[in-house]
């Protein structure tokens, strides 16, 4: 089967003026002959990405996902490297690879601000040559899957952040892509505007089998819509794998809580750490491979019956954390 | 150019309306400060058509030859702003990724706006016109004028695209507009008629698109024979060749520059 997405030896960099300081000669070689630098800001950049995947594309700022972004969507040429999305090489067939492919930018809008989201619908059905009565049969699905019909009539402006978004994915989806770019598509949205949106792109990417490449800071977008994590730092390769993978090879502790009859626990074994504690609860931080967790549960008994208590895993963020910051001391070293 | 690609780019200067219906109050705004400016300039051309100036001309058709320069000048709306505006929020990404003309998609908006305002400004132009003259030029100028000034709108929007481009470069584009303002005022004879300036002010202003916009269409309406309508229609289609190049070629170099420089 053909790769939705499929990138080989990816590069792309940018040229940034260095400004030379100095006086009234240092400024006028700036203006006539500026200093400048090419950064690598895609760095032989490999991956696929199979028909319906839904993948997290993460990396701290400044990493290069939204230049790679731009690049599977043909709006950057690559330097060097070979792209295809969905069989078409982005920088040659821009125009055709539209059609195939939706794009969502979190901070960015394609809605007509002052006129109601219903205009902006009729003008990218025009755009995207659906005719009449197409544009009108889905409209009308994406109006009750995205529960857009009170919105429909409304002016942009008075639309929240969290319905606009709605709007905006919508709009993305009106052509039925089989490919859809989103870039950081929660920010900004409180609780409840995100879990809605999730539970939209993961229903909908599933029902129409739309493969997904999701960037964002947020780790629940990652859990709660991908099945697969690429960490990218520098522009390069760092994590290609399942989010269970990515959370066992970077997973060095487990936590426990216990909330007990006594007012304190006092767990003394190899790799066991106090984090917090507080009258009858005690959290604990167990090293992996230290101590075994049920020994840690029979310590605990013996001191007290206990109430309740959770084990957790670290934090997906400081998992993340964690890879970030190995990469940037394999750049250091 | 097929059906498909006209309707497409059609579809954007429909919105554009949509767009400019909502925003009712500039185009209000605009309506009041045509009716005022007219209201000033007519007094100020009787005022000096009576004190016997030798650049007075007959102060009427002064008034008309204003209200059809500020006609065309206030018709294009300033797409060079919102151009801008996308550029710097990022939501011209959305655009450059459409199936569609991103330079094409522009100029169908901003023909879209005008066409909207033209209907509005020009009865504005010419009530006021008349309201103050108590004269109308012949009509057959007024009629021979109307698609003149369509066309010379269209080129000023082209103008105002030209520059809004120039944001992928610039941080603010207001310093280029501000300048195109002036010599809009001294080459394309916003106030009077060209054929009153200085012949080497006339020799330069023909090197420049201004004429074509402003003063050549609105001779039209003063029936006076100074500017023949063959001549206007080719310099016309002349300039907007020359612009459609130079508009093509900057988008090139921006999308260009984008890809080289990032953003």
């Amino acid at each position: 089967m053909q790769p939705a997405v499929d990138l080989y030896e990816l590069s792309k960099s940018f040229r940034v003026r260095r400004p030379r300081s100095g006086g009234i000669g240092a400024r006028l070689s700036n203006f006539i002959a500026p200093d400048v630098e090419a950064v690598p800001a895609v760095d032989r950049l490999s991956f696929s990405i199979a028909p319906g995947e839904r993948v997290a594309f993460i990396g701290p700022n400044g990493a290069g996902k939204s230049t790679t972004l731009k690049l599977l969507a043909g709006i950057l040429q690559p330097d060097a490297g070979e792209v295809r999305v969905m069989g078409l090489v982005p920088s040659r067939q821009r125009t055709e690879l539209a059609f195939a492919i939706g794009t969502v930018f979190g901070q960015r809008s394609q809605l007509w601000y002052q006129l109601p989201p219903r205009d902006t619908f009729e003008l990218l059905g025009r755009v995207y040559e659906i005719d009449a009565r197409a544009h009108a049969r889905r409209m009308e699905a994406l109006t009750a899957v995205f529960g857009l019909g009170g919105l429909m009539s409304t002016p942009v402006r008075h639309l929240s952040l969290g319905e606009r978004m709605r709007c905006e994915i919508a709009a993305s989806l009106l052509h039925s892509p089989r490919m859809l770019f989103l870039d950081e598509p929660t920010i900004g949205l409180d609780v409840s505007a995100k879990a809605a949106i999730r539970e939209l792109l993961l229903t909908e990417s599933t029902r129409e089998g739309i493969t997904l490449l999701l960037t964002s800071h947020d780790t629940g977008d990652m859990e709660s819509v991908c099945d697969r994590v690429i960490v990218i730092h520098r522009g390069r390769l760092l994590w290609d794998d399942s989010i269970a993978a990515l959370r066992k090879s970077f997973l060095s502790a487990k936590r426990v809580t216990f909330w007990s009859e006594a007012e304190h626990l006092d767990v003394t074994l190899p790799g066991v750490k106090v984090v917090s504690s507080a009258a009858h609860r005690t959290e604990l931080e167990i090293e992996s491979g230290a101590t075994p967790l049920g020994q840690v549960v029979d310590a605990a008994l013996r001191q007290s019956s206990i109430t309740d208590m959770v084990i957790e895993d670290a934090p997906l963020d400081e998992v993340i954390r964690a890879l970030y910051a190995k990469a940037e001391r394999r750049c250091a070293t | 150019m097929t059906l498909t690609y006209l309707k497409k780019h059609t579809a954007y200067a429909r919105i554009a309306m949509a767009q400019g219906r909502r925003e009712r109050a500039e185009l209000y705004g605009r309506v009041v400060f045509f009716a005022v400016i007219l209201g000033v300039f007519s007094s100020l051309w009787r005022a000096v058509g009576e004190a016997g100036l030798p650049a007075s001309g007959d102060p009427r058709a002064l008034v008309w030859y204003l209200a059809a320069t500020e006609w065309i000048m206030l018709s294009a709306p300033q797409i060079h702003l919102e151009i801008q505006e996308a550029i710097r929020r990022g939501d011209v990404v959305y655009r450059l990724g459409h199936p569609a003309s991103y330079v094409m998609a522009e100029f169908a908006a901003g023909l879209g706006a005008t066409a909207l305002r033209m209907p509005f400004l020009g009865l504005t132009a010419f009530g006021c016109a008349f309201a103050f003259t108590r004269w109308t030029p012949p009509l057959s100028a007024i009629a021979l004028f109307i698609p003149f000034a369509v066309l010379a709108a269209a080129l000023l929007v082209a103008l105002y695209l030209w520059i809004g481009l120039l944001a992928f470069w610039l941080q603010d584009v207001s310093p280029v507009f501000w300048v195109t303002q002036k010599l809009m005022f001294v080459f394309g004879g916003l106030m009077l008629p060209l054929a009153m300036y200085p012949s080497a002010m006339q020799k330069a202003a023909a090197f420049t698109p201004f004429p074509v916009m402003l003063f050549a269409p609105a001779s039209i309406v003063l029936g006076t024979g100074l500017v023949r309508p063959v001549i206007l229609a080719r310099d016309l289609a002349l300039w907007g060749g020359v612009m459609a190049l130079v508009v093509q070629w900057t988008y090139r170099r921006a999308a260009a520059g984008l890809t080289v420089n990032g953003g």
